[in-house]
């Protein structure tokens, strides 16, 4: 967690010159507005063809330098460009002069424009067949020792041709579609420290990166990836089609789908810095309305959850031949911020937008309010089928994410082994098992006055939950086609309400009570929901695996008492846990982000409806002023409570001040 | 000839058959660890992949059941719906559901899976014969006329959509039995015979609308006779009589008898379901029909079908957004709610939202095709070696 | 209109009269009450009647059904009507040269004619040329323009100039599609009056048309 800066070191007073006499007053001296954040960069993957029926060979043959001019004037920082090897060095060990001006080209155009590039080296794009070298006889460069060595000598000399250009920022070294050809960890790791070691004989500074999120790679391939992006200075999170058919399959701008880039994001986040990259849509389905929303909400969410830059999936669109039986391309890869003819999309308009507000979210002034609930991914995560946790629990964690957000709570992701002392609160989904150190380290956790809501995930109950949950597990009483709700005791798990519902529940604990207090049950009178303090703290535990029952029936569709039974519990907990937010909002799907400054905070107001609506903001603290973020005139209010108007899948940056 | 199962096989689908999917999954996995090349097996996989949304892992079981035996139907029947379920993947889905419908002719989900994977690769004739096609096997197949009603909204419009909608929502089989649960009858048939139920009003309620649920209106009429006999304000008999009238296709006597039984009770949810439906039909009386189901959902506000109802009496007033907050009602209620999908997606249409509206249809066929069981048909065919 | 011309219509159906029962609605029709109330005050209480004469069993099962038949019969005597008014306002409309895409246009044209606009649906992939000719041809002042890509919705401008160059600065065009609903400074770009986002939008925008800048008139 970064500390707040005061705001005084970052404001030192101009050194003392010679007082000119003027005839006239001054004008008042304005603070330039800022343009770019270099705190919070704003990139764009520059792909080397834009046209489908362009051969491997006319890699980044085009007027970069007028692109170049229009990404620099759309705020946009950083682009993202990639090697091709097939093009470099077309005979082994000898290298193409033509290409290598080409990529000359690149980096004078990025200086010309004060852009900064990311050199991708080994990148997949299913079109320009960068790593398609016609000497490589079929061999896998990922793991054929040859194929590295030259690799490797690829790779130096392009950084050591660059490594004291300035228009340089990083070495991407492979993007994800190259990587999910892994099969191993130790195979991944390996080519990664190979070549990293390679870089760094050249260039011992600049970073490192690798261009792949470890949830999403982990789910194409099985390959768990963070070993390897541990060996970089920067790492990065991104959606990309096949995960979105696994975890939020349905419109894209409401619902979960809504949550899942700033899901993986948080997932992302642990010693590096994250970029959330790939921002766009994966298909021409959408309308350009669509694709607009969309990508605001990606963008304002990777702002309000400790991302440290963004980039966008694409520049320009690819003009995909029209072929029989359709007329859209499958790639991901295909849709950009501008369009064929070289004209902005909306979405520009949405990135400009989005520009000038993050380019005021000065880190040392304003810091995001900590965290301090966590929702845990459980190690039965990584498990490989036969076993079905690998499958159900990212969905499960995605609803306990989104259930949290929905409570207005302040929430991070850790995984289970994780050192849990920064959290009050933790939330753990639909788990079928923990391993004992985990247990231990939960009974540690509550003992020591942490919160945790653990929903039951089926199979056996360890001994533990006797211990901190005080419910006595009698076995798991099997599938269920509707869900009800009898609140036994109102008030102490926040305003619950009972409730029928039709929701197929996979399980449902028998439970007995053994020292816990049963807060709901279901209509015959079994512990639904109990609540027990062990130690200094509370633990609830809910008898049906909730988080998972919501994502497998129909997320989009989820019975509203259901959420609301969620949200509350999960709201409630995280309050008196000292975890919650100290500003409440009346709209569930208005994400907040609260950033702490000196004199004045700025509030996140996101909405994640593509319906109009107004959120109700409540703070403990009566506000004295509220102004957008950008400008304009500030807004009286003197009350504690103030309406913020929120079009369609819509955004609030505000400035508030207290009286 | 019967294709021969292991017992790990039978372990396997023993388990899948109750729907206990972790088990039956290990079970899967024992089998191939001892014959990976048992069709059975990867298509047993690839079912319980579908039935967790797995689609990616579906569509790897059962292309693998299909690689070692391309006559292996129920593969077919999975892949097609995991391909479809997952989105995105229409020209793959195209080929399989040809396929399959070339394989098993008479299988109507093949074809009407067929007409909405033409559809979203926009071959609109070619969707619109497969549906004709399903409907020339099953004239009641609700999405076929549902899809139908979709494809004339994007051609002519609402005016000329909506008739088919309510065509199509008749025929749902769902509808009636909304009348039944505003009846509170028992979801469950029992025999009735006439000639042997008891004096009391209750006993005959209970008996008339279990012969009108039946089908057996005549039985239904002589009972109802005899309470409105002995009160000719039994609201309950008169709501009855106007709904068994309604299915007769006599509009004017439902009509007659629902207006009677408002008058003694106006929020009467059996009565101001079957007027509803009857002025529905009249397209000058839509005013009518939306105010009726204003009051039906107002009073029945827990079943599904009375948002639908209201949606589509909104839809014929032009009153979209209105629509569309009614069928979200419904779909909260009930997200397998068929009507309310494809009723979602013709709102979607008229504002420009075509992905959602995509959506939407591929939500109801998910939920339609899970009702179905269908896979379990074609690998018992497929088991005991005949054709689908 | 009291609930005796209710009763005396019953009769008539009991009776199995149609001429008495078109009487009487013609009666109630000249007292002044509107054809759309015709259904609500006059049908619905005599078949509430005609139900509870079943009912106590004052007419038979087969009386029931001819009575019900001559109701029937005379049911377009008191139905409200189907189609709205003519508006008098006549629309162009049309999918923009070069772009294919034609459901929202068929929706919103479909929804249009319904409430009485006279609707010139000139296809897609229409020139402004023929917008224009179009315009000149019916006499009409609004001009409804679809677009779905980004390419096309830029080129409405042409639509724009093409009726500036010919004296029509007064035609109203509002435009629709994803491009529009995404931007809306680029119908402003494209000269656009308005926009257009379904067929609901449509109705709206439209009703406003005729108050704002049509004054309630024809065109």
């Amino acid at each position: 967690m970064a500390e707040k800066k005061r705001t005084s070191s970052a404001r030192k007073p101009a050194a003392k010159t010679t007082p000119k006499p003027t005839p006239k007053p001054a004008a008042p001296e304005r603070a330039p507005i800022p343009v770019r954040n270099p705190d919070f960069p704003i990139g764009v993957d520059y792909y080397p063809l834009d046209e489908e029926r362009r051969s491997p060979g006319d890699w980044y043959d085009r007027d970069v330098d007028a692109d170049f001019a229009a990404i620099a004037a759309a705020r946009i920082s950083l682009v993202r460009v990639y090697a091709s090897w097939r093009v470099l060095e077309p005979q082994v060990g000898q290298y193409d002069e033509d290409a290598s001006e080409r990529l000359e080209t690149l980096v004078t155009a990025a200086r010309a424009h004060d852009l900064k590039l990311i050199m991708c080296f080994f990148a997949d794009d299913r079109l320009a067949e960068m790593n398609d070298v016609p000497w490589g006889k079929r061999r896998d460069p990922r793991t054929d020792d040859y194929l590295i060595q030259r690799e490797l000598s690829l790779v130096q000399r392009v950084v050591n041709r660059y490594r004291a250009e300035s228009a340089v920022s990083a070495w991407d070294l492979a993007n994800e579609a190259f990587l999910s050809g892994f099969t191993t960890e130790v195979a991944l790791e390996k080519w990664v420290t190979t070549l990293r070691e390679a870089i760094r004989e050249v260039d011992p500074d600049r970073p490192i990166l690798l261009g792949v999120d470890p949830e999403t790679l982990l789910r194409a391939t099985g390959v768990d990836p963070r070993g390897a992006i541990d060996l970089c200075e920067r790492a990065t999170s991104h959606l990309t089609a096949p995960y979105r058919a696994y975890i939020a399959e349905g419109p894209v701008t409401s619902g979960p789908a809504t949550y899942t880039d700033s899901f993986l994001l948080r997932s992302s986040l642990r010693d590096l810095p994250v970029t959330v990259d790939g921002i766009g849509v994966h298909s021409l389905d959408y309308s350009p309305s669509e694709e607009a929303a969309y990508v605001r909400t990606a963008l304002y969410s990777a702002l309000m959850n400790r991302a440290s830059g963004v980039s966008l999936r694409r520049w320009r669109d690819l003009e995909a031949e029209k072929r029989e039986p359709y007329f859209r391309d499958p790639y991901e890869v295909l849709v950009g911020v501008i369009d064929t003819a070289g004209e902005p999309k909306p979405v520009l308009a949405e990135v400009r937008r989005f520009a000038a507000v993050a380019a005021r979210m000065d880190p040392r002034r304003y810091a995001l309010a900590p965290e301090r609930a966590a929702v845990i991914i459980p190690a039965e995560r990584y498990e490989s089928l036969p076993s079905l946790a690998g499958l159900y629990d990212p969905r499960a964690c995605l609803q306990a994410y989104i259930a949290a957000k929905e409570a207005h709570v302040p929430v991070g992701i850790a995984r289970e082994g994780d050192e849990l002392g920064a959290y009050h609160t933790l939330y753990i989904p639909s788990a079928a098992k923990l391993s004992p150190a985990m247990w231990a380290d939960l009974a540690a956790f509550v003992q020591g006055g942490g919160s945790v809501v653990f929903s039951y995930g089926g199979g056996d109950a360890d001994p533990a939950v006797r211990e901190i949950f005080g419910v006595e597990f009698l076995g798991d009483g099997g599938p269920r086609h509707t869900f009800t709700c009898r609140v036994a005791q109102p008030g102490v798990l926040g305003d619950l309400a009972s409730f029928d519902a039709r929701m197929e529940l996979p399980h449902y604990a028998r439970l007995t009570g053994s020292g816990a207090t049963v807060v709901a049950t279901d209509a015959t009178g079994n512990p639904l929901l109990t609540t027990n303090h062990y130690g200094q703290g509370k633990a609830v535990f809910m008898a049906t695996p909730l988080e998972r029952a919501i994502a497998q029936n129909d997320p989009w569709a989820t019975p509203t008492p259901v959420r609301r039974l969620l949200r509350t519990v999960y709201g409630s907990v995280a309050m008196s846990a000292g975890a919650g937010a100290m500003i409440e909002c009346d709209t569930p799907e208005a994400e907040l982000a609260h950033f702490l400054g000196e004199s004045d905070d700025i509030l996140f107001v996101l909405s994640h409806n593509a319906e109009k609506m107004t959120a109700t903001i409540t703070t403990p603290r009566v506000v004295a002023t509220v102004q957008d973020v950008r400008g304009g005139k500030p807004a009286e209010v003197g009350a504690k409570a103030f309406g913020v108007p929120l079009a369609p899948n819509g955004v609030a940056a505000l400035r508030i001040t207290f009286g | 000839m019967s294709v021969a199962r292991s017992s790990q096989v039978l372990a396997a689908e023993q388990l899948a058959r109750e729907g206990k999917l972790p088990a039956a999954v290990e079970a899967c996995y024992e089998a191939l660890a001892i014959a990976d090349r048992d069709p059975l097996a990867h298509v047993l996989l690839g079912h319980l992949m579908l039935a967790g949304d797995f689609y990616d892992e579906a569509i790897a079981a059962s292309t693998q059941a299909i690689e070692l035996d391309p006559d292996c139907a129920p593969a077919y029947l999975a892949l097609g719906l995991a391909y479809d379920r997952r989105g995105g993947m229409w020209d793959q889905s195209v080929l399989v559901w040809h396929e399959l419908a070339e394989v098993s002719p008479n299988l109507v989900t093949a074809h009407v899976q067929l007409g909405e994977a033409f559809a979203a690769a926009a071959f609109e004739e070619e969707s619109v014969d497969s549906w004709k096609r399903a409907l020339e096997l099953d004239p009641k197949e609700a999405r076929a006329n549902y899809n139908l009603a979709i494809a004339a909204l994007k051609r002519e419009g609402m005016s000329t959509a909506l008739p088919t909608f309510r065509v199509a929502g008749e025929l749902d089989p769902s509808q009636d039995e909304l009348f039944f649960a505003l009846l509170g009858l028992p979801a469950n048939d029992i025999s009735i015979d006439p000639a042997t139920v008891g004096p009391l009003r209750e006993g005959r309620l209970f008996a008339a609308g279990m012969l009108a649920r039946q089908e057996d209106y005549f039985g239904a009429a002589d009972l109802l006779r005899l309470l409105l006999d002995e009160n000719s304000e039994d609201v309950d008999a008169l709501a009855i009589a106007a709904y068994a009238y309604l299915k007769q296709e006599a509009t004017t006597e439902a009509m007659a008898c629902a207006l009677r039984a408002l008058t003694y009770s106006v929020d009467m949810p059996t009565a101001l379901y079957t007027l509803g439906v009857v002025y529905s039909r009249f397209p000058g009386l839509s005013k009518h029909a939306a105010r009726v189901f204003i009051a039906l959902a107002r009073v029945a506000p827990q079943h599904s079908l009375t948002h639908v109802l209201l949606a589509e009496s909104l839809l014929g007033l032009q009153r979209f957004s209105q629509a569309k907050r009614a069928y979200r009602a419904a779909v909260r209620l009930d997200p397998a709610c068929v009507r309310a999908r494809f009723g979602l997606a013709a709102v979607h249409l008229t504002e420009g939202s075509y992905a959602e509206a995509q959506w939407e249809m591929r939500r109801a066929a998910y939920y339609d095709t899970k009702r179905h069981g269908l896979f379990w048909r074609l690998f018992d065919e497929y088991v005991a070696g005949g054709d689908a | 209109m009291s609930s005796e011309e209710a009763t005396r219509l019953y009769q008539a159906f009991v009776d199995q009269d149609p001429a008495s029962a078109i009487q009487v609605i013609e009666r109630v029709r000249s007292s002044g009450v509107p054809q759309v109330q015709l259904f609500d005050t006059l049908y619905v209480p005599a078949l509430s009647l005609l139900g509870g004469a079943w009912a106590s069993g004052a007419i038979d099962e087969i009386t029931f059904t001819q009575a019900s038949v001559v109701a029937e019969q005379i049911g377009s005597f008191v139905m409200p009507p189907v189609a709205k008014a003519d508006t008098g306002v006549t629309l162009v409309l049309g999918t923009m040269h070069r772009d294919r895409h034609s459901v929202m246009k068929d929706i919103v044209a479909s929804a249009l004619k319904e409430v009485g606009y006279r609707v010139n649906d000139l296809g897609i992939d229409v020139r402004p040329a023929d917008f224009l000719e179009r315009l000149e041809e019916t006499g009409a002042r609004v001009v409804l323009v679809f677009a779905e890509t980004m390419a096309t919705a830029r080129a409405v401008i042409r639509v724009r100039e093409m009726f500036a160059a010919s004296g029509r600065d007064d035609a109203v065009i509002l435009v629709a599609g994803g491009p529009f609903a995404a931007d809306a400074s680029l119908a402003r770009a494209v000269g656009a009056n308005g926009i257009i986002t379904g067929a609901e939008s449509a109705l709206r925008v439209l009703a406003r048309v005729r108050t704002d800048i049509l004054g309630g008139e024809a065109s």
